[in-house]
């Protein structure tokens, strides 16, 4: 069944799923974020205390997203999941300034784990919908991510609630998995 | 080449490569990857090294998966406590599955993780499963909230758990009410919170009584369980439910059968006692119950432990179904000994010969516990039915003719029970019994034959000859027999005095010279004591009519009964013992039956509870604080008395003529009177200056007022508490002392090592007197080398007491930047006496006479005391206050009354007497004599400095 189609992406990309991993803090809005992507609806969530994972299916790619909770007592266990990833979504809540530069610190430690070395990064300023929410350029000099080297990442504007930029985001990902490299832009 | 090559290996072993499986995406591979892990765990190998990895597979569509990854959850998330958080949000995901196969395996589940951590996260899963539209759900959840309340009951009733689940009750499946009552009655057995929700309403119970049919075995127990603890607020309900369990009487499970047996015996309490229905209800409980007879022999057991209770309870039940109590050949022993003992219960005079048959036939069976058992069971037999005397004691005396010598001393031993019931009627076959006195080796069997022997000394020919020759190895005998012989010769002598004087002479010497045995000791001289003063009255005492003996000895007692008989089908009825006394931490059972139990475990609170301590010293002006070290227990008192090093208790009786306690103890109550007493003590010069009339004005020595507390308190000289070695450089030395009626700890910290030392910090063990810095301590930080830094503490009392040993212990922690040091040290008791333990004359009067005098310990001082003035202001300045100054005698001794309280309201009184000769004792009485040495020293130390 698709022998030609299947044999043709297994030698593109093997046989193996996309893995990306969602990460930031607690109230972020990676839950919904992730079935936005999944079922292009808003689901109610409550706060993840633990890990979900879905399969997405993005323009006949096919991603296996793990969803990781955001609490603090959480975030130890993150490490759990760093093996195999190709791409990290980090998704910051752009109105909450207080906690960014705990983001940042979180994003830091994160980034300079052996086994997410090759991962691509894409930051998400999330909740553009809201009043008050920083502009991406904000955040990514809050983050500090243009101190990054030798690491392909982009910044978003996203809302999940609306679902705007996401689409742009999740081109850009398979932009540049299939092979197209891209740097920093929004 | 090094060896490392050995260390190092290019195979990742079994774990990598599962590891590598559980993270690859090929389903097969993941699944028998886990099967592998699951086989490991399963023999017992540790796999806990994967549990991140298996929690990342438990988002899985593929149910088998599922259960796998659950099952190993269970396992090992005790052994993760931290990790088994990642699993929470699957869980709650599951419980809102469309499944409902996995709704209820992620419940059960959740239950069976005991992790502290993540059972609040359980809860909104859990209480969404027991409102769940499945019943396989609910019924699981039901479950899960008796586990929850098991880790956590707090939660669990705070989170309105209980509530939900009684809302299950009145589901409409029967086996989610099973489960929910199932798990009510294990959460009330645990917790005496909830309690109160184990007990059911009649609403309640009829919707249990509804779902009773229509469960599974496992269910219709927990119902009828449940139900035999309700109690029918009238006699229609009761004979409603009844009508309604019956049925449950035929079913094929033993549990239920017995259960419903339960429940039935509960409400015939209730209903009344002579109405045609209760009788209809007794003849229906006698097939299911022999039916259980025809089990296997375990669950005949079982039945018979079961039925021995009921039948003590209402033997009517089984009176006409004797003959399957019977004994078969091919019984187990265990049966056949059960059978015996309902046999017995259930014999009545229409029912005896059968039964005697029986019994002489068991008797020549093979198996010796079964026969002497069955001899036994003759006994009671004859006691029990008075009709039946006469062939019983014709069977035993056949018996005895089979010379077969266990069976001839067991039924010696129950014969004696016959004299007993029975007297001056069979003592034709003594000379039977006289025959086979050779044979007796046992003591039960000895001591019953020397019992007879002695009873109807005046019909048995020779009866001195046979006493006599038991007498000569009296040595060698049983205490049991020793008694019995001893007993059996005195009453030979009272009845035939004239022949017997040297049998009772040589008894009485073997009895009371030649044992070790108190008792026996004890019970000669008694005998020997009233033959020398009264034989009439020894004739009264040993020839007393003794009360006849019923069968009602060998029944349970009736509230243990009705204990047991609401525990029917479980241990406790096997047993034959309340839950309490084999289950750690049940709660006593509370009898629902009407009337007589509640009053009589409110008697039985009342008797448990420790008799007031006396409050001697402290009377009605002082009560005595909580934290009084006494407290405890007597145990623990006991102990403390016993490992208390007491260098100068002397418990020597006071003299009078020494100048003791008694003279003082007179004066003092007698107030005039007593002083005559000191006179006979001799002459000579007086230390202090007389009253000027001592006989009229006995009541003024005690007016002296006590002079205000003079600041001067004694201080004792710092000692080094931590030498340098041990503290790393750190050296303490400290003392402690009262100012303005606080405790100081006073100590020097210096610093002996090269470098600075910061950040002190100090801590107190528990100690006897609960006493706690108030304050951080200070201790200029940083110290510098050679620096000596002296601070001052205040303690304060209110932390936690523990007696320690000794009493004036306090093991001390002190921390810097270095380490932690330990040391202890020893708070004089003197800083402990407070200002107010000034006592009024005459609480001081009343508790000195009310302390017994073993609560008095004498003391010689052995170094000289200063001027009178100065011993007083000395000990009023510390707190020991004058409560009354006496000169008594010739010799004009004088007296000092003082007491002294200590910081945990213990007080002490004391008696300084000072003779002329300069010679002082001191006595001290209290309540709690293991302050005494504490209060002694500090004394010493006030008087002496």
């Amino acid at each position: 069944m698709g022998g030609v189609f299947s044999s043709l992406f297994s030698r593109l990309w093997g046989t193996k799923e996309t893995r990306i991993l969602i990460l930031g803090l607690d109230g972020a809005g990676k839950t919904t974020i992730l079935y936005r992507l999944q079922v292009g609806e808003v689901v109610t969530t409550i706060p993840t205390i633990g890990f979900n994972v879905e399969t997405v299916t993005y323009k006949n790619l096919k991603f296996q997203v793990w969803d990781l909770g955001g609490q603090t007592s959480i975030r130890p266990y993150w490490r759990c999941y760093y093996s195999n990833t190709d791409a990290i979504i980090y998704v910051v809540d752009s109105c909450d300034r207080e906690r960014i530069a705990i983001s940042k610190s979180e994003l830091v430690s994160m980034l300079e784990e052996e086994e997410l070395k090759d991962a691509i990064l894409l930051v998400f300023a999330n909740k553009q919908d809201m009043e008050g929410a920083m502009s991406p350029s904000e955040v990514s000099t809050a983050l500090g991510l243009s101190a990054l080297k030798s690491r392909t990442w982009a910044i978003f504007k996203t809302s999940a609630l609306k679902g705007d930029g996401l689409e742009e985001a999740m081109d850009w990902l398979t932009n540049t998995l299939t092979g197209g490299t891209g740097t920093g832009s929004s | 080449m090094s060896d490392a090559k050995y260390f190092t290996t290019t195979k990742k072993g079994e774990l990598a490569e599962l590891r590598a499986d559980l993270q690859g995406d090929k389903r097969d591979k993941k699944k028998d990857a886990i099967k592998k892990i699951i086989a490991n765990m399963t023999v017992g190998k540790d796999v806990s090294s994967l549990f991140p990895d298996i929690v990342n597979c438990m988002q899985t569509d593929n149910l088998e998966l599922k259960k796998l990854v659950y099952l190993y959850l269970m396992n090992y998330a005790k052994s993760q406590p931290d990790l088994a958080i990642l699993a929470v949000n699957t869980f709650s995901k599951d419980c809102e599955d469309p499944n409902p196969l996995i709704r209820a395996l992620a419940v059960r589940t959740m239950g069976c993780i005991r992790v502290d951590k993540i059972t609040e996260y359980l809860c909104d899963p859990l209480r969404k499963c027991l409102k769940d539209e499945d019943p396989y759900v609910r019924k699981t959840a039901a479950v899960c909230v008796a586990k929850l309340h098991d880790i956590n009951s707090q939660l669990v009733e705070e989170q309105g758990f209980l509530d939900l689940l009684r809302e299950l009750l009145s589901d409409s499946v029967p086996m989610v009410v099973a489960n929910a009552v199932a798990s009510l009655a294990e959460i009330s057995e645990t917790s005496p919170a909830a309690a109160d929700l184990g007990e059911l309403d009649t609403p309640a119970i009829n919707k249990l009584l509804t779902a009773l049919n229509e469960c599974t075995e496992w269910g219709q127990v927990f119902i009828l369980d449940s139900i035999s603890n309700y109690h029918p607020s009238e006699e229609r309900e009761a004979q409603s439910i009844c009508e309604r369990v019956t049925p449950r009487l035929s079913h094929a499970n033993a549990a239920v059968v017995l259960s419903a047996v339960k429940v039935l015996m509960q409400m015939m309490d209730i209903l009344p006692q002579d109405s045609g229905y209760l009788q209809g209800l007794t003849r229906k409980l006698a097939p299911p119950l022999v039916t259980l007879l025809s089990t296997e022999a375990e669950i005949q057991y079982v039945a018979l432990r079961n039925i021995n209770l009921i039948v003590q309870k209402r033997p009517e039940i089984l009176r006409d179904e004797i003959k399957v109590f019977f004994v078969k050949y091919n019984d187990p022993i265990y049966v056949k000994l059960e059978k015996l003992d309902v046999m017995i219960r259930l014999c009545t005079s229409q029912n005896i010969s059968s039964i005697l048959s029986e019994l002489k036939e068991y008797a020549t069976e093979v198996d010796v516990d079964f026969v002497r058992k069955s001899v036994r069971a003759i006994g009671r037999c004859a006691i029990k039915v008075e009709s039946s005397a006469d062939k019983c004691v014709s069977t035993l005396v056949d018996l005895i003719q089979t010379k077969v010598t266990y069976v001839v001393q067991e039924a010696i031993v129950v014969i004696k029970d016959i004299f007993r019931k029975y007297p001056n009627q069979y003592e034709g076959i003594i000379s039977t019994l006289c025959q086979n006195l050779d044979s007796l080796d046992e003591p039960d069997a000895r001591a019953s034959m020397i019992w007879i022997l002695g009873e109807y000394c005046d019909r048995i020919d020779e009866v001195e000859e046979i006493l006599g020759s038991f007498l000569e190895g009296f040595q060698d005998e049983n205490p049991q027999v020793q008694l019995q012989l001893l007993t059996a010769v005195v009453k030979l002598f009272l009845k035939k005095p004239t022949t017997t004087q040297e049998l009772v002479q040589m008894v009485l010497t073997k009895a009371t010279q030649d044992t070790d045995n108190p008792d026996l000791r004890d019970r000669g001289y008694i005998y020997w004591r009233l033959l020398s003063t009264d034989p009439a009255a020894a004739k009264e005492v040993v020839l007393a009519e003794k009360p006849v003996i019923s069968e009602e000895t060998d029944l349970l007692e009736p509230s243990l009964l009705d204990e047991l008989l609401c525990h029917i089908s479980t241990l406790a009825s096997v047993y034959h013992k309340p839950p309490s006394a084999f289950v750690e931490g049940k709660i006593p059972v509370r009898k629902i039956t009407l009337d007589k139990r509640p009053q009589q475990s409110e008697s039985e609170t009342t008797e448990d509870q420790p008799p007031e301590q006396l409050s001697a010293v402290s009377s009605d002006t002082q009560p005595t604080p909580p934290q009084d070290p006494q407290d405890p227990g007597t145990g623990d008192l006991l102990g403390d008395l016993l490992s208390l090093d007491l260098p100068s208790y002397n418990a020597a009786p006071p003299t009078i003529g020494g100048g003791g306690g008694l003279a003082e103890f007179d004066m003092l109550s007698g107030g005039i009177g007593g002083l005559q007493l000191g006179g006979p003590l001799g002459g000579g010069m007086v230390t202090a200056p007389p009253p000027a009339s001592m006989a009229g004005l006995g009541m003024d020595f005690f007016s002296l007022s006590a002079p205000a507390p003079q600041p001067n308190n004694l201080v004792a000289p710092k000692t080094v508490w931590l030498n340098s070695t041990q503290g790393k450089g750190l050296e303490i030395s400290g003392t402690f002392a009262r100012r303005n009626g606080k405790v100081f700890l006073d100590a020097t910290f210096t610093n002996k090592a090269l470098g600075p030392m910061s950040d002190f910090a100090i801590q107190f063990n528990k100690n006897s007197f609960g006493l706690a810095p108030a304050a951080q301590l200070y201790v200029q930080s940083p110290l510098f080398p050679n620096q000596p830094f002296n601070t001052s503490l205040e303690l304060v009392t209110g932390g936690v007491v523990m007696l320690m040993n000794p009493l004036d212990l306090l093991q001390v922690a002190v921390k810097n930047n270095v380490g932690v040091f330990y040391f202890s040290c020893n708070i004089p008791a003197y800083t402990l006496f407070v200002e107010d333990g000034k006592m009024d004359r005459k609480v001081f009067l009343s508790s000195w006479k009310e302390l017994p005098s073993s609560n008095e310990v004498q003391k010689t001082l052995s170094y000289p005391l200063a001027d009178l003035d100065s011993v007083k202001t000395k000990l009023e300045a510390n707190n020991v206050f004058i409560i009354a100054e006496r000169t008594v005698g010739e010799d004009m001794q004088v007296l000092l009354y003082v007491s002294t309280k200590l910081i945990n309201g213990l007080t002490v009184l004391g008696e300084l007497k000072i003779l002329r000769n300069g010679q002082t004792t001191l006595s001290l009485k209290t309540n709690a004599m293991n302050v005494v040495p504490l209060v002694q020293s500090s004394l010493d130390a006030i008087l002496s400095q």
